[in-house]
């Protein structure tokens, strides 16, 4: 046993320590993906810009796996059930998550969403994380994969202004493609711009309104 | 910024963990006040510097860790190699458009895919504390 250390008055003693903030998180994040995975549940994780198409892409994946998958989604959002409601209309069950303030979900946040959802009816869920290109990033939530979307009215630099979020990318979808030439973007120097950071990303070019693009993000995602 | 434009920031919710669990362990050792913390934090992770320091300033107001110096020791990350067996820092792009260099998940080595080893940490490391006159450390 140790002597007990007694200090002097005004005496300042000098503790090491090693407590990593963040691996609370990834611990959840751990739990989440077991607990999914004990329920034959598959979870991907679609995170991206402000306005880039993130719940469209979700409502066609979702018509498109109508019959092979039973599907749900969480839909992270700062407030309103707005982009909840649209994924629901397909027939599937939302759980809407209010973060207020915060400018991503969480591990905690997810794990809470999930005791909402009977997992034993379904075997894909989406997880709509809050539009952002920088903080989702830093807290893995437990998904088998992460999609990051981004579209060409953005403008021609959304990845080599945001180069970090690309890393943790599974799947890339550069959506709106219709409108690059009205934009005066090249969907190619963008994807080359992720393939620069992260060479086993794959990379999808879509339009989340008429449909195209949607089956190639389906392989990509080995669904 | 003020205190509520500082909660939007994700910052400041990693900080208000550190400051928690600083708190924890300075009650744990009877301690009167904080001096120092140090932090290391990982160059991969998205936490911007200026935004931790500026929550600390705003969560430790009012605790014995008001007026305590934060100190950040920002650290390289590390990556390995499956195809051939390269243990060490990045490759990291030198696009001019770039002006900070960009880790990339290239092999420096062989150009592979490389898996992320460290850099996304966020580890409180040490935390200096003012003892109290009788007061004992229970700390092991």
């Amino acid at each position: 046993m140790k002597d007990v250390v007694k200090a002097e008055k005004g005496e300042i003693f000098d503790i090491e320590l090693d407590i990593d903030i963040l691996e609370a998180n990834r611990r959840l994040a751990t739990e989440n993906k077991e607990f999914l995975k004990k329920n034959g549940v598959k979870a991907i994780d679609v995170m991206g810009a402000i306005g880039s198409g993130k719940t469209s892409l979700i409502e066609k994946l979702v018509q498109n796996l109508k019959g092979k998958y039973r599907m749900a989604a969480l839909k992270g959002d700062l407030t309103t059930t707005i982009d909840a409601e649209l994924i629901a209309r397909h027939g599937v069950t939302v759980v809407p998550i209010n973060t207020g303030k915060e400018c991503h979900l969480d591990a905690n946040l997810v794990k809470k969403a999930l005791r909402r959802i009977n997992l034993k009816n379904i075997d894909l869920l989406f997880i709509e994380n809050v539009g952002n290109l920088i903080c989702p990033a830093e807290f893995p939530l437990g998904s088998d994969k992460r999609i990051v979307v981004i579209s060409v009215t953005e403008g021609p630099y959304m990845v080599v202004k945001h180069p970090f979020i690309f890393m943790d990318a599974d799947v890339v979808v550069i959506n709106k493609v219709d409108l690059a030439k009205a934009m005066g973007v090249d969907a190619k120097k963008l994807e080359k711009d992720v393939k620069a950071i992260n060479p086993k990303a794959k990379v999808v070019a879509t339009n989340c309104r008429s449909g195209d693009g949607i089956t190639s993000v389906v392989e990509a995602l080995e669904l | 910024m003020n205190h509520f434009e500082a909660l939007k920031v994700h910052e400041f919710s990693v900080t208000s963990q550190i400051v928690e669990a600083v708190l924890r362990e300075a009650e744990k050792h009877n301690a009167k006040k904080v001096v120092e913390v140090h932090l290391d934090i990982g160059k991969l992770t998205f936490l911007g510097l200026e935004q931790v320091r500026f929550s600390y300033e705003v969560l430790v107001k009012g605790t014995i860790m008001e007026g305590s110096k934060l100190y950040i020791h920002e650290k390289d990350g590390t990556v390995k190699c499956s195809s051939c067996g390269y243990e060490g820092g990045f490759k990291y792009e030198d696009d001019p458009t770039y002006h900070i260099p960009t880790p990339t998940l290239h092999c420096p080595k062989c150009g592979e895919t490389v898996e992320i080893v460290t850099g996304r940490e966020c580890t409180i490391r040490d935390v200096k504390l003012l003892i109290e006159e009788g007061g004992k450390t229970n700390a092991d």
